[in-house]
């Protein structure tokens, strides 16, 4: 490899390197010329891009159903953060309890297994008719979303501990499992109960996203559904874009927690 | 160490009885709990109802016009075209990506857009752009599994060894020729991870797909069955799709083990 790039010209790298900086732009140009193309055909069922802009635009001035767009991101989010900190609170705990100990591991851990299977998302027609459809329903519903990967990652990584660490622990005299768990095996499974946090995350953005649009008044959620009611695509849009700049968002600030928590994993 | 493994052996027949006490004692509570409609009011079915509601659903057309199997089959064919259709696309994509530079700047862009937004929130613009049918469900379920496979083979082929890379192009082989004979081959455990959680998010992804307008399918027996207020077909509805997934997974780690075993180096 290093061979080769010696033997490259100096006139090629500079072609390669001009490629290589070009071509993130060129694909943004277009993806927004094949939007303008399509949409150009029935701007009615597809908005060109100005169109979403400027319904964006308007959607941030004024209110719609009490709140802006930055206000209906905010709803969401805010429903989305309330969930997802109960189920950090409830599930680490629990997933490490399943991963340590044996006998939570066959009674807790073995419900837990069977409920695992069945998808989040086929939980929220049973929620609907339990919960009904209000603030609570939904807290629960995302919670819930939240709660099983945190679990089963949390369950994971402390299964997944190479023995030699505990083993180095005892030698080094813990006398306690308590100290065992919190110097050893809580910082050696971090990065993956982490992960888990991660993928909680996305799917809690997804779950809020479904429970607002069964029924709501505020949310991103609400913003699609209302476009899909009065066939307004372009208010659809906005909050796909809406939706698609949080998502973004959530995704940094997670890394940026998981860096500062966990600096010695090097993967993220 | 013979002394120890008896001693585990005896811990196991321990800790199995304590998990099928746990399910009896789930099941009993569950029943009482919900033949005196406790928890959550009176939309709460027993395991029996349950039970009842399956073996009437084999032979009725219940409350949502089809035979459980028919729901099964349907909601298995549009889960799968979404799939296949995901790793065909997906895969050849996440590993062209991996290898060419260019090619990975050139559609990361795309792709990083498209990324964090759910597939559920698709759902209103497929209605308006393809229908209700069943190309609108499989486009919606492939935007779920695309994801995971393109980003595993890309993550994968990234991670091909270079002293691998070096060899093959000490003995003169094409940059192409490297890549389909030595990078492929090294990524196939990843891609198939990366199938694996394209099958359970396809799989999953299917009730909030079958909610928009279908005639069959899994989903669209839950929602009828929220409809309608009959609450133990939608809970027949979650064991049926929680237990295909399970079948799905089960399946498909032992194909990864088979072909990962042989194809790899």
């Amino acid at each position: 490899m290093r061979i080769k790039k010696e033997k490259i010209s100096t006139e090629y790298k500079m072609k390669y390197s001009i490629w290589y900086h070009v071509l993130p732009f060129l694909s943004i140009g277009l993806l927004i010329a094949v939007w303008y193309l399509g949409s150009s055909s029935n701007p009615m069922i597809f908005p060109t891009p100005n169109t979403v802009l400027r319904r964006m635009i308007e959607l941030s001035q004024n209110k719609l159903s009490g709140y802006t767009l930055i206000g209906h991101m905010g709803v969401s989010l805010l429903r989305v953060a309330v969930s997802l900190g109960l189920a950090i609170i409830i599930g680490v705990p629990l997933g490490v309890l399943i991963g340590w100990s044996r006998g939570v591991r066959a009674t807790i851990g073995a419900v837990f297994e069977c409920i695992r299977p069945i998808p989040m998302l086929a939980w929220i027609p049973l929620m609907v008719m339990w919960f009904g459809i209000g603030e609570k329903s939904k807290i629960i519903m995302i919670f819930m979303a939240a709660l099983m990967p945190i679990v089963v990652n949390s369950y994971t990584g402390i299964k997944m501990i190479s023995p030699l660490y505990l083993d180095v622990g005892k030698m080094f005299n813990a006398s306690t499992e308590w100290q065992l768990l919190r110097s050893i095996v809580l910082p050696a499974a971090l990065p993956t109960i982490f992960a888990g946090i991660r993928n909680a995350t996305s799917m809690a953005l997804m779950v809020v996203l479904a429970a607002e649009m069964i029924a709501a008044r505020a949310g991103l959620g609400f913003l699609i559904n209302r476009g899909m009611e009065v066939f307004d695509v372009s208010l659809v849009m906005s909050g796909m874009v809406a939706i698609g700049v949080t998502g973004a968002l959530v995704a940094v600030l997670t890394n940026f927690i998981e860096r500062k928590l966990c600096p010695w994993n090097r993967s993220i | 160490m013979k002394v120890k493994r008896k001693f585990f052996e005896k811990n196991d027949l321990k800790y199995t009885l304590m998990t099928v006490l746990t399910f009896v004692v789930f099941l009993m509570l569950w029943q009482v709990l919900a033949m005196n409609n406790l928890i959550v009011g009176e939309y709460t079915p027993s395991p029996s109802e349950v039970l009842e509601a399956f073996i009437f659903k084999i032979y009725n057309v219940g409350p949502d016009g089809n035979l459980l199997i028919t729901n099964i089959l349907t909601s298995l064919q549009i889960s799968m075209s979404g799939f296949v259709l995901a790793v065909i696309i997906g895969v050849p994509l996440g590993l062209l990506m991996g290898w060419y530079r260019l090619l990975d700047r050139f559609v990361r862009p795309i792709f990083e857009i498209i990324r964090p937004i759910p597939a559920v929130s698709w759902i209103p613009l497929m209605i308006v752009w393809i229908g209700v049918g069943t190309e609108a469900k499989a486009v919606i379920i492939f935007l779920t599994a695309f994801i995971p496979c393109v980003l595993n083979s890309y993550t994968g082929i990234r991670q091909t060894s270079q002293a691998l890379i070096n060899v093959a192009k000490v003995y003169g082989a094409s940059n192409f020729y490297t890549f389909l004979h030595v990078g492929v081959p090294s990524t196939v455990p990843m891609i198939f991870a990366g199938m694996r959680i394209a099958l359970a998010s396809s799989w999953s992804c299917l009730v909030a797909a079958e909610m928009l307008a279908a005639s069959a399918g899994l989903g669209y027996m839950i929602n009828m069955g929220r409809n309608f207020g009959r609450a133990d077909v939608v809970v027949l509805g979650m064991i049926i799709i929680g237990f295909i997934g399970y079948i799905f997974t089960t399946v498909f780690t032992v194909i990864e083990k088979i072909v990962v075993r042989g194809g790899t180096i």
